[in-house]
């Protein structure tokens, strides 16, 4: 009988984890879902005429988070960086460095969450994005998509 | 561990280990209304709450993640994010017509193959590949060979479980448009990224990563079968790639390890010591403002190759690239 019993138990203690680790799949794919239809709605529109990169640059992030893009750009072509995330997570900045860790540009104290430029000569760039601390007593997360269109 | 790994761990392992907790102070008898209650909790344990079509789920109170992106945080510790990117196949070929190459049909993988390609690693790969041929006739404006072709990634996708991101509406879709090139650009470009969000939903990372690759190869595949003829844009463009390429094993890095993208890591690993040839200086990059007001960022990586070099590049990817179409 106690063998039985322990048998029981080790499958209810099996069904268990699995079911935690099913439900924590399915609540992380949700999450992923619905910043896909954040962005497509919320984010892709602002790329205007450049066509996107199908790259899936997107995260739920909080306060303090910070993303990171690697990428190359190709020359004499015209691109649109847009760091585009939930209000809920406040004024994200962003800077672009090249490929020795020196700023090209630096969106604080910028109105725009995009960044418009052309290169001359193919460029292995980082994005930096910030979100800022906050001190509210319940904090939110929210989705923040990092988006790089071309033209031309 | 990479930080790319994401925030889904991090949660994903506190939320494991109090729901652990949680059924552990419980007893076996006692936990029979707990398993009642779990069908309830799949429910409405991290759903949509109200639907996420924009109005409604504004309305209403929301505790889940609502239409807008955003729920109350479910981890207090920052992290730091990062993402790989690698050219779209897209990008690829507009580089590639830009720089003067053209179009040879015999290049690309036969539409024909497909139905050969039966494990996930296959399909994953050669749906990259035949996404560079699709991104490559629709740029040279072959209208018909690009219906196929997506008819071909479609089939693939259904292999792969995500047959509907690619269903005959968009086909249709595709097919009347197929005369109008921003059009088919679109469509193909969204569809992508459909799928590399949804890959990412699943927890495909390695399909993801495969297909990047596939894509990758294909490209630079395509624009070195002529290389005698190349012009000398065309040739510095493929030896831009090693910058590519080293974004692209970035990417397969920051995936969990699996056997086919460990292989796929060792091919390019095999790709990246042939690039040693082509010699990059990295100098600081400036931007400056046009005289019409558009920043220019001038300056950066000098790239310095021959002829040899490339040669000894376009046959290296020529046999990873037969090793999965084959």
């Amino acid at each position: 009988m106690n063998v039985m019993s322990n048998a029981m138990t080790a499958i209810k203690k099996f069904s268990l984890a699995a079911f935690s680790l099913l439900m924590v799949l399915f609540c992380a794919s949700e999450a992923d879902a619905q910043c896909r239809t954040f962005t497509k709605k919320r984010c892709l529109p602002q790329l205007e005429d450049y066509v996107q990169n199908d790259n899936y640059n997107t995260a739920v992030l909080i306060p303090g988070d910070e993303a990171e893009l690697e990428l190359t750009f190709f020359g004499d072509r015209a691109y649109r960086l847009l760091v585009c995330g939930h209000p809920v997570l406040g004024d994200l900045t962003f800077q672009v460095l090249d490929s020795r860790g020196n700023g090209i540009y630096d969106s604080t104290d910028k109105d725009d969450n995009h960044f418009d430029f052309r290169v001359a000569n193919t460029q292995q760039m980082t994005v930096r994005v910030q979100v800022p601390a906050s001190d509210a007593v319940i904090e939110h997360e929210g989705c923040v998509s990092i988006m790089v269109g071309s033209k031309g | 561990m990479n930080a790319a790994v994401g925030s889904l761990f991090v949660f994903n392992n506190q939320l494991g280990i109090s729901m652990r907790r949680a059924f552990d102070r419980k007893t076996p008898q006692r936990l029979a209304p707990v398993w009642m209650a779990l069908p309830l909790l799949f429910l409405f344990g991290c759903g949509e709450g109200p639907q996420a079509d924009e109005g409604g789920a504004e309305d209403a109170p929301q505790v889940e993640m609502d239409a807008e992106g955003m729920m109350p945080a479910r981890r207090q510790k920052a992290f730091k994010k990062i993402f790989h990117a690698v050219p779209s196949p897209i990008e690829t070929a507009l580089l590639l017509e830009r720089s003067g190459i053209r179009f040879d049909a015999n290049a690309l993988n036969p539409i024909d193959k497909a139905m050969g390609y039966s494990t996930t690693a296959s399909q994953a790969v050669n749906l990259g590949i035949y996404a560079g041929d699709l991104s490559y006739s629709v740029i040279f404006n072959q209208n018909q060979q690009s219906v196929d072709y997506l008819n071909t990634c479609r089939r693939l996708c259904d292999g792969l479980g995500v047959g509907d991101l690619i269903d005959g509406d968009l086909i249709e879709r595709a097919n009347s448009n197929r005369d109008v090139r921003d059009s088919l650009v679109q469509i193909v470009t969204e569809t992508f990224y459909d799928l590399n969000a949804r890959f990412r939903e699943n927890g495909m990372e390695e399909v993801s990563g495969l297909m990047a690759a596939g894509g990758w190869i294909e490209g630079v595949y395509l624009g070195t079968r002529n290389l005698a003829s190349s012009t000398e844009d065309l040739k510095l463009r493929i030896a831009e790639q090693k910058m590519t390429l080293d974004n692209l094993i970035g990417l397969i890095d920051s995936y969990p390890p699996t056997g086919a993208l460990t292989r796929m890591k060792r091919l390019l690993s095999r790709l990246e010591s042939v690039y040693a040839n082509v010699k990059i200086t990295y100098n600081e990059a400036a931007a400056t403002a046009a005289e019409d007001g558009t920043v220019v960022i001038s300056g950066g990586p000098d790239v310095q190759f021959d002829d040899a070099a490339l040669e000894e590049i376009a046959n290296a990817v020529a046999k990873i690239r037969n090793l999965y179409t084959q």
